[in-house]
């Protein structure tokens, strides 16, 4: 595989670990900086079952997904039954992948430890990083719009008010954890079956640090903007590479500037619109591709008038 | 009317520390009953809100609705059984529009699995519908069809309360607690926000409990029905707009009781 083709396969990983952060954080208010935990269990998982287990590549992807779903309970439960928020529940969800890490890199039978599960074979190419990576956003974009995806934005809106119309608080948050680490674990798989190795020091505290900024970056309440910056931090870094020990310093610099210029995201609360003239324009090519242009409010345009 | 009370607060307490907030108030409201609860600044009238809408939990003291006490039931459950709010200090989900607040209202609760909120089944597509549906009458109801795509933050002050208002209705309340609608109004769209509250309560059979300092808005709606006045946490008064207004007790209260012109004299001499 060519070096073009890496760069574009760890984008679309980088892009569905993403899109499902863009879920926890973007849409429901609640910070992760320990995704890269949920990558891990997710990829050992699905490592393991398929060296172990023999279960096909095709299914070893949702399972390695669902095990990560699954272990997010570990710390989802008992943080949103205690009420963290904020900053508290960023620092419980470092605690877990800390805790992941480490439990990966003193456990030698099965998963190797330190030295790295190796005998993976290289299984994910460019059209499965791909599809998966497209599938995740059409499945994302579904879910931000649907009804539970909305009780998501009242939780991040205000939890009170939210709670007042009805949403159960835990079970929205639980939700929202779980699809963000359900992606993460799906991407966590194929990172596994594309490097043909783990190791835990893949998954360090500065992974999850970068896929936060990536949501961040790319904007609150919004799909796309995390997307674009997805893979941005993934081939950026590539064309700069004589900067490389410069890239944190960068980085931090880039988030100053943001904080002060834009905080609410490069596409915080909107999805790709430049003003009435870019609206008409996708409209136009959304009517002559047949469908409906996304929409800002609720499932296709509100009929405003009775 | 049907005879047993929608709601009845059973002299209920509530202490904040060492601060009584509400002490032993007991109330009743029948279905499609308006009450009104008025008293002054830190009567604990907002308390006695949230009492009801499960946010604080009593100290002591029962609270029955429909019949079966409701004590330590959370907000979102209560929500569920009928009970709806809105708030003094407005708070609609700024970040969504005027549709979606009322949206968010009737879906509180999904009407679809999580499953479906990924692959849309003809049953997902149905529920959509409907909630839009409802949506937008709700929004016609409180005249805001024209903002149903505006941002709820970005609405005028006046649009929001009635914006507000729709979203509270949209859970298909059986009780609906009003926490001062009026608040921050002017002659003009009080007028207004009475007009609608008397239609809404007309069209339908919501009990209602409505907080307000807007006297004139308080005596109009609970023209034929109760007022309670709180003071210091407890019922000081009850009864119809005119009694409470002719109850000594009651100006005292709000005004601070004369003084007589004995204590007056001593007060000047010291």
């Amino acid at each position: 595989m060519g070096y073009l083709t890496s760069i574009l396969i760890l984008g679309c990983i980088n892009i569905v670990v993403v899109l499902g952060l863009s879920v926890l954080t973007g849409y429901t208010g609640l910070f992760s900086i320990g995704h890269a935990g949920f990558m891990a269990v997710g990829g050992y998982a699905a490592a393991i079952i398929y060296i172990r287990l023999h279960v096909p590549f095709a299914l070893a992807l949702p399972l390695g997904g669902v095990a990560a779903g699954l272990s997010s309970y570990i710390i989802g439960y008992p943080a949103f039954r205690g009420k963290l928020r904020g900053d508290y529940f960023a620092i419980a969800t470092l605690g877990f992948a800390e805790a992941v890490r480490l439990l990966l890199n003193t456990t030698y039978p099965v998963i190797g430890g330190a030295y790295g599960l190796m005998g993976i074979p290289q299984k994910t190419n460019l059209p499965i990083a791909l599809a998966v990576a497209l599938l995740a956003f059409a499945g994302a974009q579904s879910f931000v719009r649907s009804q539970h995806g909305k009780n998501c934005v009242a939780v991040y809106d205000d939890e009170t008010a939210a709670q007042m119309m009805g949403v159960d608080l835990l079970r929205t948050k639980l939700m929202a954890l779980f699809i963000s680490a359900f992606y993460a674990g799906v991407a966590g798989a194929l990172y596994a079956f594309y490097m043909a190795y783990l190791s835990p020091s893949m998954f360090g505290i500065s992974k999850s640090s970068d896929l936060l900024a990536a949501v961040v970056f790319g904007g609150m309440q919004s799909i796309i903007g995390p997307v674009i910056i997805a893979f941005v931090t993934v081939a950026l870094p590539e064309l700069l590479r004589f900067l490389l020990a410069w890239r944190l310093v960068i980085y931090g610099l880039l988030f100053v500037v943001m904080m002060v210029f834009r905080p609410q995201g490069l596409l915080g609360y909107r999805e790709l619109d430049f003003g009435p003239g870019w609206r008409r324009a996708t409209a136009a090519v959304a009517s002559r591709l047949g469908k409906p242009r996304p929409p800002r409010g609720p499932q296709g345009p509100v009929e405003g008038t009775p | 009317m049907s005879d047993a009370p929608l709601l009845s607060l059973r002299n209920v307490s509530i202490s904040f520390g060492g601060v009584r907030a509400v002490h032993g108030v007991s109330l009743e409201l029948r279905k499609g009953e308006l009450v009104g609860l008025i008293g002054p600044n830190g009567a604990g009238k907002s308390t006695v809100l949230n009492l009801i809408s499960g946010s604080v939990r009593p100290t002591e003291g029962d609270i029955l609705f429909k019949g079966k006490s409701i004590v330590g039931l959370r907000p979102d459950v209560l929500s569920r059984i009928g009970i709806s709010r809105t708030f003094q200090n407005i708070r609609l989900f700024p970040q969504m529009t005027a549709f979606e607040n009322v949206a968010l209202g009737i879906h509180g609760k999904p009407l679809y699995s999580f499953a479906e909120s990924f692959v849309r089944t003809r049953r997902a597509w149905r529920a959509e519908a409907e909630v839009r549906e409802r949506a937008l009458s709700l929004l016609e109801l409180v005249d805001l069809t024209r903002y149903a795509k505006e941002r709820a933050g970005s609405l005028p002050y006046g649009l929001q309360r009635r914006l507000e208002l729709a979203r509270a209705m949209a859970t298909g309340p059986e009780l609906l607690l009003l926490d001062e609608p009026a608040a921050g109004m002017n002659e003009d769209e009080c007028g207004s926000l009475v007009e609608l509250i008397r239609r809404i309560h007309e069209e339908s059979s919501y009990g209602m409990i409505l907080i307000e300092h807007h006297m004139n808005v308080v005596m109009e709606l609970c023209a034929d029905s109760l007022i309670y006045v709180l003071n210091l946490g407890e019922i000081l008064a009850s009864g119809s707009p005119r009694e409470v207004q002719a109850d000594q007790r009651v100006i005292g209260a709000y005004l601070g009781a004369k003084r007589s012109a004995n204590e007056r004299r001593r007060r000047r001499i010291s």
